[in-house]
């Protein structure tokens, strides 16, 4: 274990001393892995700093991060733990109103983005009255003709820095040796689902700790090969890619583009893959709509090895033992159908496989380890540097998160909210003394999720504090926890669960464009558009069935009556799911409360004038009737 | 099934442009090369030198042959009079005294020479014409080879090649020619792998494919015809030499006749036009099955007692043997090749059905 006065700056310089010569990152440029050592990333993360420091960027000014995973941009994060400056990272797809929320918490000083886009991006927000004097921008393409004031390029950066490192000698001694482990990492911001985003600041002795804590319950061993392809402004991306990588010397791989995330996933094939529960769903849904389209030969060695293998599976839940049938299936079902399944994914070569930010669905769950993953929960805050509670590899059990990392303590308070100490644990919100007074109490931080200790240790999560609601007869229910159900679905794409106060549940639904319209399409089902699609009644019939599997599961009082197909997906850009994907709630229940509304009265459909957000940030009105059916 | 592609990625243009970037077709390349190198010790030299020996020459013409018909898109029908070329040469070379090394040497050369010679006045022509022009090649080498007792001995005479030596050694062991067939096998198929990712294997395809739309993009069309003819000769010549130091021992003009020519056309066309696993599958097929086909119809007719006549047992494995070829190109129009690379994509993306998006 290292020593408590570790930094990222101090972490960094041992890794390229000590393993100078060792791969740091992988970048693919057009399709070529290029890769650099770790002495040549410190370099690069020295110069960087050195440049900002020209730059007059000072302790306590922020940075904005703006872009899809760069290593570029990674390297800016680190080179600013050193100036004791805020590396502030947003969603590479984040609308100017949600930027402008950040430039108001702190002194945004200059921008580190990706590309022309976010160039704009940034401009307008200077438009707009911010005042970031510098922009830095990594992929110059588009930008040779730009005269605003202080863009620069990422080289041009690092020559500004070489410049002053050797006009000030020891300028790099103070970068590497300045900065403290109280100072900080990383600006994140709260996903607000419930409100807008609160600034949430990790300081390095948090992020460092959190991630040594993962380590010591067996997360992660040091080396691990990782693809960085998560949003960076997600707490789980820092986390793992500067955090963990720094620490423990993982390979990051940086993939292509946003969109070639899965094949660059293959052909990296990483050893450690943690994802949103979101992200499992989809693949889960590629590789049912790819056997789905697969011959009948191949459809039934499919269904005969996958059934069998999952049927164990829920026996192993159960706790009952498995018989040398199963582990034969096993044997050779990871031969015919597992093994090439997961190359196909490039998830041959896992060893650390996680699902976290919220609840998995339990189908996929046990999807996933009767395909041979040992896929595990992770249960962690952004508040927290990702990382609470995680599963042991051996279990297998669904309902718990696992046993609180060593260095994690949890009490659970009176009302059944989770409590937590840790140094890992951020000490406040950013400028917010009301929400941070909130946030604790006693030194103990509160996660706002309920759940409780099961007499081994484990612990339970239930769901968020506020999330968990009654029906009119007092049936006690977590709308996500049945939503999640649904989107287990490959039709069902996003689910919304309402009925809270209501004598039963009902749900609204989007279909996922892509299985939908490609069921469509092999059952000559004609469609114009999705809104078109999500109103046949073939799709009804579709969507009805999959109520119907969930219904079987769920208790009386709990079961879905009617449900609405919606004409649109949920978008963040519309505000109606977090950017993580999560919902809002009551964004979305205010936004199609003429929905719920026909989905209690007995009407047969509804008349909805929908407001849309365009990619230009234009609004536009549709107009749409939605059918109401009955399950 | 067995081609697993994930982790496989490359940090360099040179690693990402590698011969077999695949694991599992790598592996398998190794595999039958090892067993090539082995197959002295686990075959009989009855089948080592009568059906291993010949079926690798034989693979080697092949790929010369589809350099020029398969790659470069020109109908030959007098390949064999090229190989002849050669043959005569290089014996007359050795003879000479001049070392087989050389000797090889000057019969693949003077193939070369006669064979862009006949391209020159080939390639003013196209398809059909070329066919022709090249199918009088075929009846000029044969007229000359049988009216030449200088080349040839005479019409019905034959040329005893001297004893097969390289480096000095002289070869003359059942293994040590098999080692020879192999090693120009080996290298004609290198030299064909390596040719599909050259600018020279590019031009030839754009010229197979349209030579206007080739000489637009600035492919100089007549000069690369001009080239898959005079590489494509010197394999044929170096090949028919070898053919006839190792197996023939001796070299007479029925060697090299015209329906020698079509049979190398048909294994070219039956292994897939620019394939080269198609050529060795090719090779084999029209080889090799003719005798196999023989020993079940020869066999079953004896296990179910039926006594048929010789005319009989002679004249069914050849219509059996017909109607496999016949089946073989309505199945797959475009050659063994191809079929192998079907089952290669079906497995490949294998429990699915198509590539993924």
């Amino acid at each position: 274990m290292g020593n408590n006065n570790d930094t990222i700056a101090r972490l960094l310089q041992r890794n390229a001393a000590e393993h100078g010569d060792d791969i740091a990152m992988r970048e693919k440029d057009r399709g070529i892995w290029m890769e650099i050592t770790w002495a040549e990333y410190a370099d690069e993360v020295l110069l960087c700093a050195a440049g900002f420091a020209a730059l007059g960027v000072k302790q306590g000014d922020a940075v904005m991060i703006l872009g899809n995973n760069r290593v570029r941009l990674y390297a800016g994060m680190a080179a600013l733990s050193m100036l004791r400056a805020y590396a502030m990272p947003a969603y590479a797809a984040a609308t100017l109103e949600e930027l402008q929320h950040f430039v108001g918490e702190a002194n945004i000083a200059a921008a580190l983005v990706e590309d022309q886009e976010q160039v704009d991006k940034v401009m307008d927000l200077r438009e707009a009255g911010a005042d970031i004097a510098s922009i830095v921008y990594d992929e110059g393409r588009g930008l040779n003709l730009y005269d605003t004031p202080g863009l620069m390029s990422w080289d041009a950066l690092l020559k500004k820095g070489e410049v002053n490192l050797a006009k000030n000698p020891d300028l790099k001694t103070r970068l590497i040796e300045g900065s403290t482990p109280d100072d900080p990492a990383v600006f994140m911001h709260s996903s607000g689902t419930t409100g807008a985003p609160k600034g949430i600041v990790l300081s390095q002795k948090n992020v460092i700790s959190g991630v040594r804590n993962a380590h010591e319950d067996g997360a992660f061993e040091y080396g691990e090969d990782i693809l960085a392809y998560l949003p960076m402004a997600w707490v789980g991306d820092y986390a793992l890619t500067v955090a963990a990588a720094i620490t423990f010397r993982f390979i990051v791989n940086v993939p292509e583009r946003e969109d070639t995330v899965q094949r660059d996933m293959r052909e990296i094939a990483p050893n450690f893959y943690l994802a949103a529960p979101r992200t499992w769903d989809n693949m889960l849904t590629s590789i049912q709509v790819g056997i789905e389209n697969s011959t009948p030969m191949k459809k039934w060695l499919y269904h005969f090895f996958m059934d069998r293998s999952i049927d164990a599976q829920r026996r192993t839940l159960n706790g009952e033992a498995t018989g040398l049938l199963d582990k034969l299936g096993l044997l050779v079902g990871e031969q015919i159908i597992f093994g090439p399944i997961k190359d196909q994914f490039g998830l041959s070569r896992l060893k650390h496989a996680f699902t976290g930010g919220e609840a998995i669905g339990e189908d996929t769950f046990i999807f996933y380890r009767a395909l041979g993953i040992k896929l595990r929960q992770l249960y962690g805050q952004t508040e927290s540097s990702a990382f609470n509670a995680i599963q042991a590899a051996g279990e297998a059990r669904l309902h718990t998160v696992g046993k609180p990392l060593p260095g994690v303590e949890v009490k659970i308070a009176d009302d059944g909210e989770i409590m937590l100490q840790s140094d890992s644990i951020f000490a406040g919100y950013f400028n917010n003394e009301k929400a941070t007074a909130e946030a604790f109490r006693d030194g103990w931080f509160l996660t706002g999720d309920a759940g409780y200790l099961e007499d081994d240790g484990h612990l339970v999560v239930l769901g968020r504090v506020s999330e968990v609601v009654h029906t009119k007869s007092g049936e006690r229910y977590v709308p996500n926890y049945i939503e999640n159900r649904l989107k287990f679905s490959p039709y069902i794409k996003d689910a919304a669960v309402v009925g809270a106060g209501l004598d039963e549940l009902t749900a609204m639904v989007c279909v996922d464009a892509e299985a939908v319209g490609h069921w469509a399409e092999v059952n000559a089902v004609p469609y114009v558009s999705y809104a078109d699609l999500s109103q046949r009644p073939e799709v009804a019939e579709l969507l009805d069935e999959a109520f119907k599997r969930v219904n079987k599961a769920l208790t009386e009082g709990l079961q879905l009556h009617r449900f609405v197909s919606l004409h649109k997906e949920f978008d963040p850009d519309d505000g109606e799911i977090t950017r993580t994907r999560k919902l809002r709630r009551k964004v979305v229940e205010e936004r199609y409360a003429p929905v719920i509304e026909a989905l209690y009265d007995g009407s047969k459909d509804v008349h909805l004038k929908a407001v849309v957000t365009y990619e230009t940030g234009e609004t536009g009105s549709v107009e749409r009737t939605l059918l109401v059916r009955e399950v | 099934m067995f081609y697993r592609l994930s982790g496989v990625h490359h940090s360099s243009y040179k690693s990402d442009r590698k011969m077999f970037p695949v694991p599992a077709d790598r592996n398998l390349v190794v595999f039958l090369l090892i067993l090539g190198i082995a197959a002295p010790f686990l075959v009989p030299s009855l089948y080592l030198n009568s059906y291993m020996l010949p079926w690798l020459i034989w693979t080697a013409a092949v790929l010369g042959l589809n350099l020029v018909t398969g790659w470069a898109g020109q109908l030959h029908l007098g390949y064999a009079a090229v190989m002849a070329v050669g043959a005569y040469s290089a014996v007359h070379a050795a003879k000479f005294g001049i070392p087989w090394e050389f000797a090889l040497l000057i019969g693949g050369l003077a193939s070369s020479v006669i064979g862009s010679l006949f391209a020159f006045t080939a390639l003013r022509v196209k398809g059909l014409y070329l066919a022709l022009t090249t199918l009088a090649m075929q009846f000029v080498m044969d007229w000359v080879l049988t009216h030449s007792p200088a080349i040839s001995g005479g019409s019905h005479a034959s040329l005893q090649s001297p004893t097969f030596a390289l480096l000095g050694q002289k070869i003359t062991s059942d293994a040590g020619l098999y080692y020879v067939a192999l090693g120009w096998c080996v290298l004609v198929t290198i030299f064909m792998l390596n040719l599909k990712r050259t600018g020279l294997g590019r031009a030839l395809v754009a010229v197979r494919e349209k030579d206007f739309a080739a000489a637009i993009l600035g492919v100089n069309s007549f000069y690369y015809k001009v080239v898959a003819f005079a590489a494509s000769s010197f394999i044929a010549g170096v090949t028919g030499a070898i053919l006839v130091a190792t197996f023939y021992f001796l070299a007479a003009p029925e060697q090299f006749a015209v329906n020698v020519s079509i049979q190398v056309l048909a294994m070219v066309i039956i292994g897939g036009l620019g394939s080269i696993i198609g050529s060795y599958l090719g090779a084999a097929l029209i080889l090799l099955v003719p005798g196999i086909v023989n020993k079940i119809f020869s066999g079953g007719a004896d296990v179910i007692g039926l006594n048929l006549g010789i005319e009989t047992l002679a004249h069914i494995p050849n219509a059996a043997y017909g109607a496999l070829i016949v089946i073989f190109l309505m199945v797959e129009p475009l050659g063994l090749g191809k079929l192998y690379a079907n089952v290669r994509d079906y497995l490949m993306v294998w429990p699915f059905d198509q590539l993924k998006k």
